[in-house]
């Protein structure tokens, strides 16, 4: 028999509030997560898709891919060691089509990889969402400012670049129309250590997507707004157990003095805790999945289960971690306290 | 057979640099199975007494054997398991668990004192020690639907359904009126002589020695 489990039943209604708590400040967190994944893969998916590995660019290129021109030998000795290493560049620009409709698109260039779209030259393969946009295969697109015609041949998913849709197209086009004998940068996959090349700099993949100027600000804020929401309700836990162990001081005292060890003093909240946060999180890992079916199409919302398993952990934690040390008090609780104060 | 016997016992608070000595060198002897009572006059140290007997707090210096143990060098983890399964206590307010029922009170009481029986058998135990204290029919009540005499009756239950060798009361029946009071201090009699526990209570209530084998008078923390 657990006396843990009486309690909340004999108390539905505290423990209900501090589980309805729980479960909105969870699904809160789920959400918010839930977008900040999102966006990231709206912002940066051609990145984020990547296996993990290795980016180099130049080190005069002082963090901006941009600036980086990775030298002709160095990029041959690297693909030759490397099989499935890759060089590549993005450049924003534009896309008209027939009627001068302007698009904004990230065009990407590589040599010839898995990891990337290979395409033949004049044609271009296009993130998906430009087919939802009215574009079709076989329409003519021009690349502006060189007026270079590009005939489109096909549609790929969840392929962004600073929240643009990703236009590949072949690098010997690329290096033709933006007048450069260079690639900006060398991916090698699987790659942990950082290569010897006096003149590269080295970046993981998430070091790269921090150096996309919107990419860093946007997770930032809403990393933080996760983090202190489970900091939120690891106090709340406190908080709550506190003042629940404040109002039983007496009946822990008294439970002490007929010889109940401590411990299961703090079993007994521990177990509470749990219930509370498993149900709890168990409602509300239910409704951020839902929500994920009743969100706007637009909306770029995109939860994994791994995040939503790893929050659950940190939830399970906090709340722990919260109740305990507000539970310290139940240590110090001497059972004469109870007797000398009177009824419980 | 003295089961319970305290020597020479002394009890002194520390109120910031004033030092009051409570219990200035008391002897006690309960013998097995009897009803000692402690009377005397409002501070006289009988409450501070019963609670170091019964291992509540500690002694500042002297002896208490209990059984041939001597309480006053136990750890406080020893002294919990002894009052666990060896001390049963009744106090002025009856001190329930809100949120247990009648029964779920002293199977509780049961689990802490580690007594292992089948759920049956169990069951048999909290069902006698309910008819002996009159309350079968309260079986499922919450302690908020109790009278005050119902509450203290299931304190008692409380106190000796794991059939403990000392029973410690500190005015069990003051929050009781002199009928209900008399009929708690008979079901105590009662009850420790059929399961023959010795006990140990305080009481400032004239009428109610009658009911007791010893009367211990107490004057400015000294037997006497
Ligand atoms: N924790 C404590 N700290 C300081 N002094 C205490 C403490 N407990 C008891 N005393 C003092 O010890 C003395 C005896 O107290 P005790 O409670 O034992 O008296 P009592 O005989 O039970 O009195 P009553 O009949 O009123 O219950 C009192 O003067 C009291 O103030
Ligand atoms: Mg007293």
């Amino acid at each position: 028999m657990s006396i843990a489990w009486k309690e909340i039943k004999k108390n539905k209604m505290r423990f209900f509030i501090l589980g309805s708590i729980i479960f909105l400040v969870s699904l809160l967190t789920f959400i918010i997560s839930g977008l900040a994944n999102g966006l990231s893969q709206d912002n940066a998916a051609l990145i984020k898709d990547l296996p993990s590995g290795q980016f180099y660019i130049n080190n005069d290129a002082e963090d901006n891919y941009n600036l980086s021109r990775i030298d002709h030998s160095v990029q041959e000795q690297v693909l030759n060691e490397h099989k499935n290493a890759a060089a590549l560049s993005i450049q924003m620009g534009f896309l008209n089509d027939e009627s001068d409709k302007q698009r904004s698109v990230a065009f990407v260039a590589s040599t010839d990889s898995k990891l990337f779209e290979s395409v033949a030259p004049g044609e271009i393969v296009l993130d998906r969402s430009l087919e939802k946009d009215g574009v079709k295969v076989g329409d003519t697109l021009t690349l502006k400012p060189f007026n270079e015609p590009l005939v489109v041949k096909d549609f790929v998913d969840q392929k962004k670049f600073s929240h643009a849709p990703v236009a590949f197209l072949k690098m010997e086009d690329y290096k033709q129309m933006y007048r450069t004998e260079e690639m900006q940068l060398l991916f090698i996959p699987g790659a942990y250590e950082t290569l010897n090349f006096k003149e590269l700099q080295s970046f993981s993949n998430k070091e790269f997507l921090n150096t996309i100027p919107s990419y860093s600000a946007e997770q930032m804020s809403l990393n933080m707004i996760v983090w202190f929401l489970i900091v939120i309700s690891g106090m709340l836990f406190g908080i709550f157990f506190y003042m629940m162990n404040v109002q039983k001081i007496g009946l822990y005292g008294i439970l002490k003095a007929i010889g109940v060890k401590t411990g299961d003093l703090f079993k007994m909240m521990w177990t509470q805790m749990l219930c509370i946060t498993i149900i709890s999180l168990t409602l509300s890992v239910g409704f951020s999945q839902l929500f994920k079916e009743i969100a706007p199409k637009d909306m770029p919302y995109h939860l994994t289960n791994e995040t939503t398993l790893q929050l659950s952990i940190v939830f399970l934690v906090i709340g722990f971690i919260g109740a305990t040390l507000s539970g310290l008090q139940i240590k110090k609780v001497e059972p004469l306290q109870a007797i000398q104060q009177g009824e419980v | 057979m003295e089961i319970f016997k305290i020597a020479e016992l002394r009890k002194t608070f520390k109120n910031g640099d004033v030092k009051e000595e409570v219990l200035k060198g008391v002897n006690l002897t309960l013998k097995e199975g009897e009803i000692t009572a402690l009377v005397g006059p409002s501070g006289s140290g009988k409450s501070t007494l019963l609670t170091i007997a019964a291992g509540l707090q500690p002694a500042s210096d002297g002896n208490i054997l209990f059984n041939g143990h001597n309480l006053t060098s136990m750890t406080s983890e020893e002294m919990r398991s002894i009052r666990a399964k060896k001390f049963g206590f009744v106090f002025q307010f009856a001190h329930l668990v809100p949120f247990l029922t009648v029964r779920e009170q002293l199977s509780l009481m049961l689990d802490v004192s580690e007594v292992r029986m089948k759920n049956e058998k169990r069951e048999q135990e909290i069902d006698y020690i309910l008819d002996c204290v009159g309350l079968s029919h309260r079986k499922h009540a919450y302690p908020s639907s109790l009278s005050g005499g119902e509450k203290q009756r299931v304190a008692i239950a409380r106190a000796v359904i794991h059939k403990p060798k000392v029973l410690f009361a500190d005015e069990p029946t003051a929050s009781l009126d002199t009928k209900k009071s008399k009929e708690i201090m008979s079901l105590i009699q009662d009850l420790t002589k059929t399961l023959n526990i010795t006990t140990l209570m305080v009481t400032h209530d004239e009428d109610m020695l009658s009911f007791v084998d010893h009367v211990v008078k107490m004057s400015d923390g000294l037997v006497v």
